[in-house]
């Protein structure tokens, strides 16, 4: 309880009538839903998800490659062109969590 | 017990179970600034930030680097997201806080005193409105929550001393505001 001058108590006590109301709380089984949420929050994709996302990239990589031969480039420039950039998008959460696990243990 | 930190690392490398220990740990703590940030009208809205707040906090872990602790943290988030929150539903806010209507009708002697007791309440609800987040916030958490004074301090992760001195400017701004009004708070 903090320490009120006399003129204080005034506002102080219209404060507790008028604020006075049923304190709420969270549902008993919150807990419950907040942890399936995050479960399916992080659930990896499903196998009909990662089927159909694999036949996209694979199209789009045989797409590309018609594309680009038929701009008369030769099949090493179009390999370096479609795998480059798959080797940095595939390094790129490695590097993160490399970098990650290497600054806590030096702030330790 | 394990400590928060022990709890976090375990979070960090995957461990569900070790994440559901600090929602347990956590959901009252962060439903409570929520609440008092919101207001009464907004109870279930609040209940969402609770669950938002956790969800970001599960999708973030990772770069939880502990330069803080993780109760700071966890604040933070959540006073962020109820106050964004609070601005997006304002507009559906009432002019005054209903609640007080229902309590006029109160065992006091007389309809013309519970009709003054109901305006001055309702002026009442309308300065707390005005005022500055923190202050509404230390106010909600004191009087309706019953939180105590270090309660309010460690719920808005300031000192002890800031608590207090937000809950005596919020009285003496309310008070001024009251009497510009034409309100006596005796």
């Amino acid at each position: 309880m903090t320490e009120m001058e006399p003129r204080e108590a005034g506002i102080d006590s219209l404060l507790r009538r008028s604020m006075a109301a049923p304190v709420p709380s969270l549902p008993p089984d919150f807990d419950q839903r907040l942890m399936r949420e995050v479960r399916r929050s992080s659930q990896p994709l499903d196998r009909y998800r990662r089927i159909l996302l694999t036949g996209y990239g694979l199209t789009s990589v045989v797409a590309s490659a018609v594309v680009m031969r038929g701009q008369g480039l030769d099949w090493g420039a179009i390999a370096v062109m479609i795998l480059g950039p798959l080797a940095l998008v595939a390094t790129v959460p490695w590097a993160r969590r490399a970098t990650h696990t290497t600054m806590r243990h030096s702030a330790k | 017990m394990e400590s928060d930190s022990q709890l976090v690392a375990r979070a960090q490398s995957g461990d569900q179970q070790a994440f559901a220990e600090l929602v347990s740990r956590y959901s009252a703590l962060v439903f409570r600034p929520a609440v008092s940030i919101l207001g009464r009208e907004f109870i279930p809205e609040a209940e969402d930030v609770a669950q938002e707040v956790f969800l970001k906090v599960h999708h973030a872990i990772e770069s939880f680097r502990g330069e803080a602790e993780f109760s700071s943290w966890i604040y933070r988030i959540t006073f962020n997201q109820a106050v964004n929150l609070k601005a997006r539903v304002r507009f559906r806010s009432p002019h005054a806080d209903e609640t007080v209507l229902h309590q006029a009708v109160s065992p006091e002697p007389g309809p013309y005193r519970q009709a003054e007791t109901a305006q001055r309440d309702q002026a009442l609800a309308e300065c707390i409105q005005t005022l500055p987040e923190v202050y509404q916030s230390a106010l909600r958490l004191y009087y309706w929550l019953g939180a105590g004074v270090g309660e309010v301090a460690v719920l808005l992760g300031v000192p002890e001393n800031t608590a207090k001195s937000y809950l005596y400017r919020a009285r003496q701004l309310l008070h001024g505001m009251l009497k510009e009004r034409g309100y006596s708070c005796d």
